[in-house]
């Protein structure tokens, strides 16, 4: 008898055992992180169909069905869309062909076009056709090349040789980073290969030419792939009608390959994570934007999208990402934003700014203020960072700052609102516990300059924090196609109704705008980001470490008492 | 006490509860994307995984328990080994990982983390009464009218809607990285198929703001269109979007009859 109940409570122990450990297994998720979409160029080429009048009927049909808003109805990239597009639509009556595996000033091969039409272009509308048959894609890119008279009569397209190629190396990526500045490519896509090359600029500026280098260090950006191969293919054919020409005259194989390898090695995928991890220092913050110390933590990257929730919506941003990082230590915490913009032009209309936004309140549930600038039921706070506002105060000399940057009244679409009664008890409380702060704070940071924080319940009713509650400082730094703002703010403030408190451990929502003011970027004309998260790492208490010893011990323990009680009263085998 | 076999039948279990956890872990995501012909895998979720787990690990308990004879061999296991050095082996992995796992445990759950954001699942929101009876003005008209509707809203979408849900209306426009909560894809069968026409119309002319405060996870980043796009205009574009996607509305009709 008692020993059927002995059985029975191992069964059930042993099923609880290894359901709690599994549950706790599967309840270990690693952290969120967000997918992104790339698209991708795929070289795979299929189902090609002889170019019978036939076909070429059945792809006008379908161009006039999906082709035709961006393309336009004769081909000449001017369809009804194009005004709203950057990167324009290409237009089919000229040879202005990119992505091909042919010489510079020649037309695409059909499987070049079969390629770039089965992979999309990624940063432009251009989508992948996957939702064309083979057969269909071929019928429209027979009619495409009827909009350019030359596929006819030039004849034989043919493709230049692509082979070759060799391992990345140290050497090969130096010899390439020499060849960069060599072969005048840090003319355009300058010093750091960010598209912000003297040329760009001057193209840009004097002529108003709609070239722009390709920023090389964002990956995901590369039109016709970002492969090694695809970096010698564009270095090879060049890209047509552009200033990108072919280098094939001009360097030898072997040298386009280590240009390849060095473009392919300054070129990087964007890392997002849902969670930004503000790690805990010390000691001081970093000094700067060009603090080493930045260097010891990872950036999370957001892809940004132009503005679009309110009119005047923005379709054709400068930024497509931004990076961010964060420390903190007792008193305060720091961000620095990076982000790619080809040039630092400021005036006082059109500047380059960046804005961080958190709710006025850390929610206590799930709901979160709307993501672009907040709503009427819940208020998000902005740090706002202005270059022109920063270029005038360095040009002022430090000794003002504080005169100078109080105030802030040049926003038009303002509409100060008062909060509540009793902000001026708590006003004269804060202004004495400023006084403490920024006497640290000006030890601590150095040529910082005081930034603009705002408050936000939706896009029609923002407003700048009365004086005694602006306590943010803020450093810019732009250098070769770069910038790399600072903000840094103190943890707690004492003005609890305007300021978010950043709580250790707690998960704050945070979002990121980017203004280019050579874009006539300037208030919603902006590229902006969904929520994601901030989070003050915390360190680890010894008392963890301990708790685990424990239950380690434990668990031999009970295993041994388990493993004796059966070898001590074996369960019978029967016989039978 | 007639022992005349080594049984391995608890290592079986081990083994074959790890094997469940492997596919549901690591080939189901990659499965779940061929099947549902998406071009990123579907990793499991959590809680799923978690009753699977039960599940299976239920199941092979039960199983070794319903004979008398098959719960002996499963804890003939632990018995000494003798010569047996496979066995021993086994044996020794077993007790060496079960403390382990329990402490990999204990740490993980009490060391102090970053939790992940709670992000929830799409509520989709009733059709509000005011729009519930709204009708397209251009359903009745003719068929050139139609075309011409149609062919306008095209263009409108492309101008308007383009840039997050994409030209082919995919849901993979320029901007849709940007948004967490992705651009519906209008092709996928589950979305504005589903939906009368009127529903579409009313999504479009409120967006994300004009949600009803239940349907989650409030992250909508849809605009408001009705301050820019006439009534007019919307339902011309609700004509292009659903030929651009290549769907077809929902019809009252069917609704009257559920």
């Amino acid at each position: 008898m008692s020993k059927i109940k002995y059985n029975l409570i191992f069964r059930s122990f042993f099923i609880c055992l290894m359901a709690a450990v599994f549950a706790v297994m599967s309840l270990c998720e690693d952290s969120a992180h967000a997918a992104q979409l790339f698209r991708v160029y795929k070289k795979d080429v299929s189902g090609k169909i002889p170019e019978t009048s036939d076909a070429i009927a059945a792809g006008k049909k379908l161009y006039e069905i999906k082709c035709y808003y961006c393309h336009g109805i004769k081909g000449d990239g001017n369809g009804s869309d194009a005004p709203r597009l950057d990167p324009k639509p290409r237009n089919f009556t000229r040879d202005e062909y990119k992505i091909r595996s042919t010489g510079q000033g020649v037309l695409p091969t059909d499987e070049d076009l079969f390629r770039i039409i089965s992979s999309g272009v990624e940063g432009s509308a251009m989508p992948f056709w996957n939702t064309l048959t083979p057969e269909e894609r071929w019928q429209v890119i027979y009619y495409i090349k009827t909009f350019n008279s030359e596929f006819k009569e030039k004849g034989e397209r043919s493709e230049v040789s692509l082979g070759g190629g060799s391992a990345s190396s140290a050497d090969s990526i130096k010899r390439g980073k020499k060849l960069f500045k060599e072969a005048r490519c840090v003319l355009c896509h300058g010093e750091d290969g960010r598209g912000d090359g003297a040329l760009t600029t001057t193209l840009k500026k004097q002529w108003d030419l709609p070239f722009k280098a390709r920023d090389l260090t964002h990956s995901w950006m590369f039109k016709g792939g970002n492969t090694e191969e695809d970096v010698y293919r564009t270095v090879t054919t060049g890209l047509n009608e552009t200033p990108m020409g072919s280098y094939a005259d001009y360097l030898t194989d072997e040298d386009r390959w280590h240009l390849s390898h060095y473009v392919k090695s300054i070129s990087h995928d964007m890392q997002t994570d849902v969670v930004l991890k503000s790690r805990l220092v010390d000691g001081n913050l970093p000094s700067g934007p060009e603090d080493d110390a930045w260097g010891t933590i990872e950036a999370v990257e957001l892809p940004l999208a132009g503005q679009i929730v309110a009119s005047p919506r923005f379709w054709t941003p400068s930024a497509n990402s931004v990076r961010i990082k964060s420390f903190y230590n007792k008193e305060n915490i720091a961000f620095l934003i990076e982000w790619d913009d080809r040039t630092n032009e400021q005036a006082e209309t059109y500047s380059d700014a960046v804005a961080i936004q958190f709710p006025t309140k850390i929610p206590e549930g799930l709901k979160k203020p709307y993501f672009a600038m907040g709503d009427s039921g819940n208020g998000v706070e902005l740090l706002h960072w202005k270059a022109f506002d920063e270029s005038i105060l360095t040009a002022q000399g430090a000794d003002d700052i504080e005169t100078e940057t109080d105030g802030g009244e040049d926003l038009e679409e303002e509409e100060t609102y008062d909060d509540d009664a009793g902000d001026d008890e708590v006003a004269t409380e804060a202004e004495q516990e400023e006084v403490v702060v920024a006497e640290a704070a000006k030890e601590e940071f150095k040529g910082f300059f005081k930034i603009k924080e705002m408050n936000a319940k939706g896009f029609k009713r923002l407003s700048v924090q009365p004086d005694n509650s602006q306590n943010s400082l803020g450093k810019g730094h732009w250098k070769n196609g770069k910038w790399q703002v600072m903000i840094t703010r103190p943890i707690f403030t004492a003005d609890k109704k305007l300021d978010v408190q950043f709580e250790k451990g707690k998960l704050i929502p945070y979002a990121l705008a980017v203004w280019d003011g050579s874009n006539s970027e300037i208030k919603g004309q902006k590229a902006i980001s969904s929520w994601y998260y901030l989070t003050l790492e915390m360190t680890t208490p010894k008392t963890v470490y301990v708790y685990a010893l424990v239950a380690v011990f434990m668990a031999v323990c009970i295993q041994f008492w388990v493993v004796a009680r059966i070898r001590r009263f074996p369960t019978e085998i029967p016989s039978k | 006490m007639a022992k005349k076999k080594n049984s391995y039948s608890m290592m079986m279990v081990v083994v074959s509860v790890l094997i469940v956890f492997a596919i549901i872990k690591v080939i189901a995501p990659y499965v779940f994307m061929i099947l549902l012909a998406k071009d990123h895998t579907m990793p499991t979720p959590s809680t799923l995984l978690l009753w699977y787990m039960v599940l299976a690990i239920s199941a092979s308990l039960v199983y070794v328990s319903t004979s008398d004879l098959k719960w002996a061999n499963f804890l003939s296991f632990i018995l000494p080994a003798g010569n047996d050095k496979l066995k021993l082996l086994f044996q020794k992995m077993l007790v060496i990982s079960i403390p382990l796992l329990v402490g990999w445990f204990v740490y993980s759950g009490t060391v102090p983390g970053t939790a992940s954001p709670v992000e929830l699942r799409i509520q989709h929101p009733t059709l509000l009464q005011e729009f519930e009876k709204m009708e397209n003005p251009f359903a009745n008209a003719d068929e050139a009218t139609k075309r011409r509707c149609i062919e306008e809203g095209k263009h409108l979408y492309q101008q308007n809607c383009r840039p997050c849900h994409g030209s082919k209306a995919d849901g993979n426009g320029p901007f849709a990285n940007a948004f967490r909560l992705r651009p519906i894809n209008f092709t996928d069968p589950g979305t504005i198929a589903t939906v009368v026409e009127a529903f579409a119309f009313w999504r479009i002319k409120e967006g994300g703001p004009g949600l009803p405060a239940t349907s989650t996870p409030w992250d909508s980043a849809m605009p408001a269109w009705k301050d820019v796009l006439t009534d007019t205009q919307i339902w011309k574009i609700i004509m292009g979007e659903y030929a651009t996607a290549g769907v077809q509305a929902r019809q009252r009709e069917e609704m009257e009859h559920e």
